[in-house]
């Protein structure tokens, strides 16, 4: 609603830009460098901070007094956090962004144009490859891409991937995977149906189309009818992960925050190593087992994945899935199907990058109105769970952790 | 930019009858030689006066013992007469730039919503300005108003019915809504009074289908809501 100011700010960010393509590269301080992970806070004033930190472990951080408050009309949680840098598709202002954060601030380092687009899923092709897959915009309905070199942030290719457009009765659709597989890409996507203002729909199926790779033909798709909505947007959740052995796990979300098709089970399914279509002789229906829909899966190896599932009865609706307190966290095994629930506070924000595995510890997040905004520390291994650093003050949400460096 | 600008004075001039600033009289003619930036210093002072003046908002009230209804009907009518088939945009934000056209759409908009609402939520003594009406019957382009008490964009095909006296508001499509002040209202279909606090930004969706269930949350949290909803928002309402 604050368009003068958005455009002062526009401006003022392309004036940033000028200037920061011109100036060396930045100058990190040895502080900083040794930060390991960030977090990303929503205050109780919907301000945002980000933090940087070099352990999870313990102690407290206030975001306001530590972190750097993000313009929230340029950024949101949907951000990619690689080597100390953090990349944003700046919608407003159409282009890729690469920052960084210089003591309470985050600078721009460079930005590339990257018009008409909706971020789906990024996926790092090896090295400082970036491959950024989404719609167009405004219309949603053509699967595009974009390959670019992180360090410089120099496009080496873009165009439109071979997927079929939306048709009959659907109206737009989601990308909810890329996978590298073989020399080729695995793109696993459905369609949606705009029902009224307030109301959609998703198809009943899930589709896996496999593409050439770079020239993005389409060489085969497969459907898929036991679940829909695969995977998910990336860049705020994670849903899916490759095993020891090259398997790819994803989720199938129909449930009310991301396929509305709650009759469907949430699922986890499978791609075998080399394989291009879901493992027919696997589906592990996590909502028989939990009795709830899930959003959100984290590999903690050994084919074992911590899924993030809500409570149906908690919450109202779509206007109390994010501020109520219903979200439960279960281990999960992807051999026996067997589901152990977390011995966790109940936790809230409907969509969060919030678990980040490090060797044998897992560090899930959880955002408690009555226990507090702490990072938990799971030991894999024995599966205890204790207490790790707290985020106080102002902290409302954390939004994602992830590791930095 | 000219033809907006001219629209908007036409349209005042239907509302503002015989309105005369200052020592010069502020007409089209001038308007259109304003932005022409052909005005003396003279002329365009007077257009700046007039620009700031408030006489917009006393100009549209009316004397007590008349029918407002009355006139907001009749004044539409006229309105409506000049007007494409769509509701010509009203578009705040969009005119940034044009700083002095802005002016004119912020007054212009404020005497359709104080005019046309009937002094939306502050006429709860005069019984038949208990309902306000808020209609957009565009496809394309979303409405903003501004009142005393709230700002508002009002989405594509979408009607707000808002009773003064109960709070109680009837919408069928979207709206986005930012208090100035702290102000509760309870929506058809939901059951809860919902306070909306003052410096923030919510999106308010409701399907046309007495059925549909209608989602109220902070802009804030827009990223908490189904991609297919976000990505809608973010079209309607170029957030």
């Amino acid at each position: 609603m604050n368009s003068i100011f958005n455009r002062h700010i526009y401006f003022f960010l392309a004036v940033l830009l000028c200037f920061s393509a011109c100036r060396p590269s930045p100058v990190v301080s040895d502080e900083k460098a040794n930060s390991r992970y960030s977090i990303y806070i929503m205050g109780r004033d919907g301000k945002e901070y980000l933090l940087e930190t070099n352990s999870l472990d313990s102690g407290v951080i206030v975001p306001e007094q530590k972190g750097a408050e993000l313009d929230v009309k340029l950024i949101d949680r949907s951000v990619i956090v690689r080597n100390g840098y953090y990349y944003h598709y700046e919608r407003k202002g159409a282009s890729f962004v690469k920052y960084i954060v210089e003591g309470r601030n985050l600078n721009v380092v460079s930005a590339t144009p990257l018009q008409q687009f909706s971020i789906e899923n990024y996926q790092w092709l090896g090295g400082d490859t970036l491959l950024l897959t989404g719609l167009s915009t405004p219309d949603f309905s053509h699967v595009k891409y974009v390959l670019l070199n992180a360090v410089n942030m120099k496009k080496l290719a873009e165009g439109n991937m071979q997927i079929p457009a939306p048709s009959g009765r659907f109206d737009s659709m989601s990308i909810g995977f890329v996978k590298p597989q073989n020399d080729k890409l695995l793109v696993g996507y459905t369609y949606h149906q705009q029902l009224s203002t307030s109301d959609y729909t998703t198809s009943d199926t899930t589709y896996i189309s496999e593409l050439s790779f770079p020239s993005m033909k389409l060489s085969g798709s497969t459907k898929d009818i036991r679940s829909t909505y695969p995977g998910g947007i990336n860049t705020v959740q994670s849903s899916s992960f490759t095993d020891e052995q090259q398997n790819y796990y994803f989720m199938d979300c129909p449930g009310l925050a991301l396929g509305n098709r709650p009759e469907l089970p949430t699922s986890i399914m499978r791609i075998r190593a080399g394989e291009k279509k879901a493992d027919p002789d696997y589906f592990l229906n996590f909502s028989a087992a939990a009795g709830n829909h899930a959003y959100g899966m984290w590999y903690l190896g050994n084919h074992k994945a911590i899924v993030r599932a809500e409570r149906k009865d908690l919450f109202k609706g779509l206007g109390d899935h994010y501020s109520t307190p219903h979200f439960e966290f279960y281990i999960t095994d992807l051999q026996t199907s067997v589901i152990k629930k977390l011995d966790l506070p109940l936790d809230k924000g409907t969509r969060r990058e919030c678990v980040l595995i490090n060797k044998d510890v897992a560090y899930i997040s959880v955002n408690s109105p009555e226990e507090g905004n702490f990072i938990w520390i799971l030991d894999i291994r024995t599966g205890s769970l204790k207490k790790g650093l707290q985020l106080a003050g102002n902290t409302d949400f954390i939004l994602r952790i992830d590791k930095l460096r | 930019m000219r033809c907006y600008a001219t629209y908007i004075y036409i349209s005042l001039q239907l509302v503002i009858k015989g309105h005369t600033p200052g020592i010069m009289k502020v007409n089209k003619d001038l308007i259109e030689k304003y932005h022409r930036q052909e005005c003396t210093e003279e002329e365009a002072e007077a257009v700046e006066q007039w620009l700031f003046s408030a006489e917009s908002d006393e100009a549209l009230q009316l004397p007590v013992n008349e029918e407002k209804i009355v006139h907001k009907q009749d004044i539409w009518k006229g309105i409506q007469g000049i007007l494409p088939e769509e509701p010509a945009p009203v578009m705040i934000r969009k005119m940034s730039f044009g700083f002095w056209s802005g002016a004119i759409a912020a007054s212009l908009v404020t005497g359709i919503v104080i005019l046309g609402t009937h002094q939306l939520m502050q006429s709860k003594d005069r019984s038949f300005e208990q309902m306000v009406t808020l209609n957009n019957t565009s496809s394309v382009n979303v409405r903003h108003v501004e009142s005393q008490e709230y700002n508002v964009s009002i989405g594509t095909n979408t009607s707000a019915r808002i009773d003064n006296i109960t709070g109680i508001v009837d919408l069928s499509g979207s709206m986005m809504i930012s208090p100035k002040e702290d102000i509760t209202l309870k929506f058809e279909g939901s059951p809860e009074k919902i306070t909306f606090k003052k410096g923030q930004t919510y999106v308010i969706l409701k399907g046309k289908d007495g059925k549909d269930k209608i989602i109220i949350v902070s802009e804030k949290n827009l990223m908490d809501l189904p991609p297919v909803l976000q990505k809608q928002i973010i079209n309607e309402f170029n957030i």
